[in-house]
């Protein structure tokens, strides 16, 4: 092979070749090894040896040291091990906290994976990039893949190579020595002959490729800082056009033309069932057509007020709801039950209605003193028209506020709700107690004259 | 004319053929357990000394036990591959897997715990105070009976030990003959043998361990355990290799290539027990199922959480970025150092395995826990050093000697 | 030691056996580096034989088909495969744990194989690790069109995003599987081409064009085999076979996590680590074999890759398929041991449910047809062990569809069982993948290096080296002048 087309075309005058060593072929990796310990005994360190494959040995002869490279992928691998175990860290346990089963935010078992493969995934690429950049390459141009007879450096024959840049380089010597040891060849290495410099054709070709690369890049900055009238491209609809009926959608489906179809009969929304049972509400709402009441009772689970954004009525809530009340107790009157009551009469609403029930809790005690008009005094549960209410009234109150008390619905439950009823009934009973309420053998410890209520 | 190959340094040195290694093993054991048997253990238990007792016993004898096994794995294993580099060293590897008869021995005070009816080491040998059916029905088929656990037992150490007697007996006969048929034997049946290694391994390892806390399983136990042994085996053939060189002897037939390889085996092997110990954690962790997970939990409070976590660094961590470098592996000192770390390591991953069941972590039983572990371990060696008394250190006849004498790691 | 085996084919040598401390060569016909040099080369330089063709046109009509049906699914969406209620993953899944498992082998002989010393790696590492890049190519796509969405599959790393506002979930093995397929890949493809710049070197250096020299000189970087270079690459080369080494066996645990930290019974089981490496391993090496028994005798090449390159290869499947059947009997006696009735039903279930026949399947061809490898003659016929290793491929496609498809369609609700069946696409989408490989590995024979060139002529150095050393010691050994003693020839 005599030929080789290195560069495209040689347009300019060729320079003189430059001499760069001496390059000697051996036919086996003995000679090789040989000729080696020869050229390093008489000083020479800038040398080199072309093998097909690594030489067992040829390191020692031809002094050349361990590399470094196992210490950068070292640290290329912990690089790589601290920075998932922060990525991790920080993007699921700080700045987006995933809740996850329960398991502890920030670093767990489950983080160990994604570390082990960034470390081998930093470290192995280190390698490989951290072996290239030590041997300096690519590297494309080479004075040695000038001689043609170097081709079989990769295929069966192993060159010693002594390079003009050495400090005892002497070109006869050199020459000497190496033919001392009986090469089958013997060659000076020159530069390639062509010229080094880049053909204009190619700096054009990458100049108008940059510009080309530009182009998108453009295009986008002008579609980000221009307008228009005509609607995007939408390129993955996604779920974006469903083939569902919205509401006030006409349909084909139907005679009558609407997707929205009225209920069926006998279904039971959420709550219904709860919205009609007079346990949960205080009255039966099955009754309340028939009171014929003018005012708009709605009869649903909420009970909602007229406007959404009015509080509810205020009122001796006598007249303003007439609703058919529930006047037995779905509950059972026992001790049980009065002592649930009073414990959740205690926590609830003692606070306000005080103790006994007379509204002198220290809620009231304190705002009174406060004496600002936005208060209302809570009622005395003594009163003469509390006292009147039928049971079912006075869960409603609870169940649903009345005037500044919120609704008490999601404190308590129905039961409870009940229980503090019958303990209300207790206690205005308490007030009104007759001499045949205290048993026969208690009468003769209380005093002669029946204390009044306090007002 | 002298070689350095004579017959005189293949031979055990004479001061160590009459060591006091079983007597003083045996006194440690001994101190070890009166140290046991002073502590309380911490619930109220009418036993808690013998307990204590049964499962140091226990946790020590398979300290020793998966070093014997990993020994007879990597005979198995030499001769699976028909490997040349091992030669050298494989005597010392047959003379610890030939202690497994011996050490079947040790394991009948353990029968005598199961035969006089202990709930320990085994909860399942006390049916009438078990509660949970998971056990009892483990109980009932027959499965987790004394007689049973006794047969398996016995079968386990009949197969060893048959396999022991087949590799050594052809190796010793080659001593003889140099005959290239001992070789051939041993490379025909060493696949079968692997099989039935794999097996019964993985049993011993679900009845003797695992099935302590017998309402808990993992598939993957068998394989921890045969992981931590063989780190613990080639920490120890390196150890008594460089004892021997030490003293003089096979100086050149160990050389700094198969140092350099039991080293890369052991870091290997320090990879994968971690990898099998991480891979037991994680699953059970991320299912979070209690049937599973109580294994740990156990193992996660009472003072037992502080080996755990101090498992990570010792066994993992520290030994892993020790071991790393060819220039350790390659250097005697720094070599003992990893060696003996693994090796009281192995110990500590041993302990942790079985002596959570026996009650919280009390630092004085376990300092006497400790001493009953090396006393276990002067008399495993004392076993080596009785049958290496009586044979050459090295199979000089071994065809594939010279092979492990002149190879050498790659380049760098 | 060497005998002929074949009376069809003279280049067929027996050199599977040997006595004890007398090596076998592993190459045989008495080569020479440069006839190593030309028996490789002339692979990509001559022209290819007619089946070349043939199979190249049939793989890439099938691939060009797996393309087309990738865009109908983007199109149409999921729904045109079987995936339901309750088996949601299904063929998709199965068939990307099937072509990453296959990947395995490759890194294993690079890697493992190499920090091993076993010498004889270097007639086959190279295209056991193309073979590699080609699978993970095949495995990765699943994943990508699998998802509900592909075109936003790229919303799995974690890149920082003014749209999104959120990062991925790192605690999710299918993420774990992003990372670890991930780094497989591109650490197997710097590996292979690693490995392929002294080989790509040899071409540019006996290219017969301009245009041949000028790609592969590209493709080589310039490598001149100084041995300064060697050295580095050498050390380069054993980093990336130690990180490689538990890199592969860390992607495939990975993989089994996505079943393993469930609680499905049948799943979550904590063997599925090991159990999966030794399963891919085994596949793996059983797609080496599919593929090298016909590349070697199409293009000549039995004295490079030789009956004991095969012999051990199937030994390396014996080993593996024994772990796996011993991962089975493991999992089997558990599901009893552990009494919980879930997985002593899944186990059942397995066997004698509706998918009994994918079970039976996998039970004859990955427990019963590897222990055909105890018989020396299978091991070194070369129609035997080439049928036993397509079954031992169709036996871990198996197990994984009957790890995935029992365990979901009847898990802890009976309410909830259902039957899954593919579709047409399912299928043809899978018959697409091979394709795909295929076409990429013909590609490879024909335009690069099959073998590790540089890789066998160190070998073929240091076994001769390594035997005039042996000799001499073996003459000391016996007390002879270890000078006198003659070195061993082939």
């Amino acid at each position: 092979m005599n030929t080789h087309d290195h560069k495209v075309k040689a347009n300019k005058e060729p320079r003189p070749p430059k001499a760069c060593g001496w390059m000697a072929e051996f036919e086996n990796e003995h000679d090789l090894l040989h000729a080696a310990e020869k050229v390093r005994d008489a000083g020479y360190t800038k040398t080199d040896a072309f093998t097909p494959f690594p030489v067992h040995g040829i390191d020692h002869a031809l002094g050349i040291k361990p590399t470094v490279l196992p210490f950068i992928v070292l640290c290329a691998g912990l690089t790589g091990l601290c920075t998932a175990l922060l990525m991790q860290w920080w993007m699921n346990g700080v700045d987006y906290r995933y809740i996850i089963s329960g398991k502890p935010f920030g670093i767990t078992p489950a983080s160990i994976p994604v570390s082990f493969e960034l470390t081998i995934l930093f470290s192995a690429f280190t390698t490989v990039l951290g072996m290239l950049a030590l041997n300096g390459l690519p590297r494309f141009s080479n004075p040695v893949f000038t001689n043609p007879k170097f081709d079989r450096a990769t295929d069966d024959r192993f060159f010693l190579y002594v390079d003009s840049s050495d400090k005892y380089y002497n070109r006869e010597s050199v020459r000497e020595l190496l033919s001392s040891v009986h090469p089958a060849s013997l060659d000076e290495v020159v530069e390639d002959a062509t010229p080094s410099e880049l053909p204009r054709g190619i700096l054009l070709g990458s100049l108008l490729l940059v510009l080309a690369g530009l182009i998108p890049a453009a295009i986008v900055l002008n579609m980000r800082a221009s307008f228009s009238d005509l609607p995007r491209w939408h390129v993955f609809f996604d779920m974006d056009f469903q083939p569902k009926k919205k509401p006030q959608q006409t349909t084909t489906i139907f005679k009558d033309g609407r997707s929205m179809r009225p209920q069926v009969p006998g279904t039971v929304s959420r709550g219904q069932l709860v919205a009609e049972d007079p346990f949960y509400l205080g009255y039966d709402p099955m009754k309340v057509a028939a009171l014929g009441n003018d005012k708009q009772v709605y009869v649903s689970a909420t009970d909602a007020p007229e406007s959404f954004f009015q509080p509810p009525v205020a009122g001796d809530g006598g007249t303003a709801l007439n609703l058919p009340w529930l006047d037995k107790l779905p509950i059972e009157a026992n001790e049980a039950n009065i002592k649930l009551g009073k414990v959740k009469y205690e926590t609830y609403c003692s606070a306000c209605h005080g103790y006994s029930g007379f509204g002198d809790g220290l809620v009231a005690k304190r705002a009174a003193s406060l004496g600002q008009d936005t208060w209302a005094p809570p009622t005395s549960l003594h009163a003469d028209r509390v006292q009147k209410q039928p049971v079912g009234q006075i869960f409603h109150t609870i169940s649903k506020g009345q005037g500044k008390m919120a609704s008490y619905a999601s404190s308590i439950t129905t039961e409870e709700r009940w229980s503090i009823v019958l303990y209300v009934k207790a206690l205005q009973r308490s007030r009104n107690a007759k001499i045949e309420d205290v048993p026969v053998e208690q009468r003769s410890s209380l005093t002669d004259a029946p204390s009044t209520p306090a007002n | 004319m002298t070689s350095k190959y004579d017959l005189e340094t293949i031979e055990l040195p004479n001061k160590w053929k009459a060591s006091p290694l079983f007597t003083g093993g045996l006194i440690l054991l001994v101190i070890g357990a009166v140290l046991g048997l002073f502590v309380r253990g911490q619930e109220a238990g009418p036993d808690a000394e013998l307990r204590f007792l049964s499962h140091s016993y226990l946790a020590n004898f398979m300290f020793v036990m998966t070093i014997a096994l990993g020994a007879l794995f990597f005979i198995l294993v030499q001769f699976v591959a028909r490997a040349g580099w091992s030669t050298s060293i494989r005597r010392i590897a047959e003379l610890i897997m030939w202690t497994i008869p011996i050490l079947a021995v040790l394991f009948i005070p353990i029968l005598v715990m199961v035969f006089t009816g202990r709930s320990f080491p085994y909860e399942w040998n006390a049916p009438d105070q078990i509660h949970s059916s998971v056990i009892k029905a483990k109980i009932d088929v027959g499965y987790l009976t004394k007689e049973w656990f006794t047969l398996r037992s016995v079968l386990y150490f009949a197969l060893w030990s048959a396999m022991a007697y087949f590799f050594f007996g052809h190796s010793r006969k080659q001593d003889e003959s140099g005959d290239v048929e001992h070789s051939l034997a041993r490379q025909k049946w060493s696949g079968p043998c692997i099989m039935i290694f794999a097996l019964s391994v993985s049993f011993a390892a679900f009845d003797w361990v695992m099935s302590i806390d017998a309402d808990w399983y993992s598939t993957i136990f068998g394989v921890y355990v045969f992981a931590a042994g063989m780190m613990a085996f080639f920490a120890t053939m390196i150890l008594i290799s460089i004892a021997l060189q030490n003293a003089g002897k096979v100086k050149a037939f160990i050389t700094v290539e198969h140092f350099h390889d039991m080293g890369k085996f052991m870091f290997g092997f320090i990879m994968f027990w971690s990898y099998i110990a991480f891979s037991q954690l994680l699953l059970y962790w991320y299912g979070n199922i209690p049937e599973e997970t109580f294994w740990f939990a156990v193992r996660l409070k009472d003072g037992w959480q502080y080996v755990a976590y101090a498992l990570i660094p010792l066994h993992f961590a520290i030994p892993f970025l020790g071991t790393i470098s060819r220039h350790v592996r390659r250097h005697r000192t720094g070599l003992t150092f990893w060696a003996v770390w693994a090796i009281i390591v192995h110990w500590l991953d041993m302990t942790f395995l079985v002596m959570p069941n026996a009650g919280p972590l009390n630092v004085l039983a376990l300092a006497g826990h400790f001493l009953g572990g090396l006393g276990m371990f002067g008399i495993f060696l004392s076993f080596f050093l009785m049958r290496a008394s009586k044979v050459p250190l090295v199979p000089m006849k071994d065809p594939r000697l010279p092979e492990a004498l002149t190879y050498a790691n790659p380049i760098l | 030691m060497a005998s002929v085996t074949s009376s069809y084919n003279p280049r067929e040598i027996d050199n599977t056996g040997e006595i004890p401390g007398r090596r076998a060569p592993l190459i045989t016909g008495n080569q020479t580096y440069s006839s190593v040099t030309e028996m490789v080369c002339r692979v990509a330089e001559d022209p290819q034989p007619r089946i070349w063709w043939l199979l190249f046109g049939m793989s890439s009509l099938t691939a060009v088909m797996f393309l087309g049906l990738i865009g109908f699914l983007i199109y149409k969406g999921v729904g045109i495969w079987g995936n339901m209620n309750p088996v949601f993953w299904a063929w998709p899944i199965v068939n990307f744990v099937f072509w990453v498992g296959i990947g395995h082998a490759g890194t294993l002989i690079s890697a493992i194989l190499f920090l091993f010393r076993q010498n004889w790696r270097t007639s086959i590492n190279r295209a056991a690790e193309a073979m590699t890049i080609f699978a993970v190519i095949c495995a990765a796509i699943y994943p990508g069109i699998h998802v509900g969405r592909a075109w936003l599959a790229f919303w799995l790393l974690p890149y920082p995003s003014l749209n999104l506002w959120m990062w991925p979930q790192f605690r999710s093995p299918l993420l774990w599987d992003v990372f670890a397929v991930g780094t497989y890949a591109s650490t197997s493809l710097v590996f292979w081409y690693m490995g392929m710049i002294p080989d790509l070197a040899t071409y540019r250096d006996r290219a017969k064009t301009p245009l041949k020299r000028f790609i592969y000189g590209l493709l080589c970087l310039g490598w001149t085999g100084s041995s300064r270079h060697w050295l580095v690459y050498e050390k380069a080369y054993t980093l990336l076979a130690a990180l490689a080494a538990p890199l592969v066996l860390s992607v495939h645990t990975v993989v089994s996590f996505d079943f393993a930290v469930s609680q499905l019974p049948g799943w979550h089981t904590t063997i599925f680590p090991p159990y999966f490496v030794a399963g891919a391993i085994f596949s793996g090496f059983a797609m080496v074999v599919t593929l090298l028994v016909p590349m070697r005798a199409i293009y000549k090449l039995e004295n490079l890759i030789t009956l004991r390159h095969l012999d051990n290869m199937n030994k390396i499947i014996l080993a593996t398929g024994s772990l796996v059947g011993l991962a089975y009997g493991t999992e089997f006696f558990m599901a009893w041991y552990s009494q919980n009735q879930y997985e002593s039903f899944t186990f059942i279930n397995r066997a004698f449910g509706p998918y009994w026949w994918a079970y039976w399947i996998m039970v004859t061809c990955n427990v019963i047809s590897p222990q055909l490898f105890w018989f020396k003659w299978f091991r070194t016929n070369l129609l035997g062990m080439w049928i036993v290793s397509i079954f031992v491929n169709i036996g871990m496609w198996f197990e994984r569809f009957v790890i995935t498809v029992t365990s979901l369609s009847r898990d802890f609700l009976p309410s909830s069982w259902g039957y899954y069946s593919p579709t047409l696409y399912d299928g043809l989408m899978f018959f697409g993948s091979f394709g795909v490989f295929l076409t990429l590995f013909l590609l490879f024979c024909r335009y690069l290096p099959t073998i590790a060139i540089s890789e066998v002529k160190g070998v073929m150095s240091a076994s001769d080296h390594a035997d005039h050393v042996q000799a001499a010691v073996a003459a000391e050994l016996q007390g002879k002048d270890p000078h006198a003693a003659h070195g061993h020839g082939h």
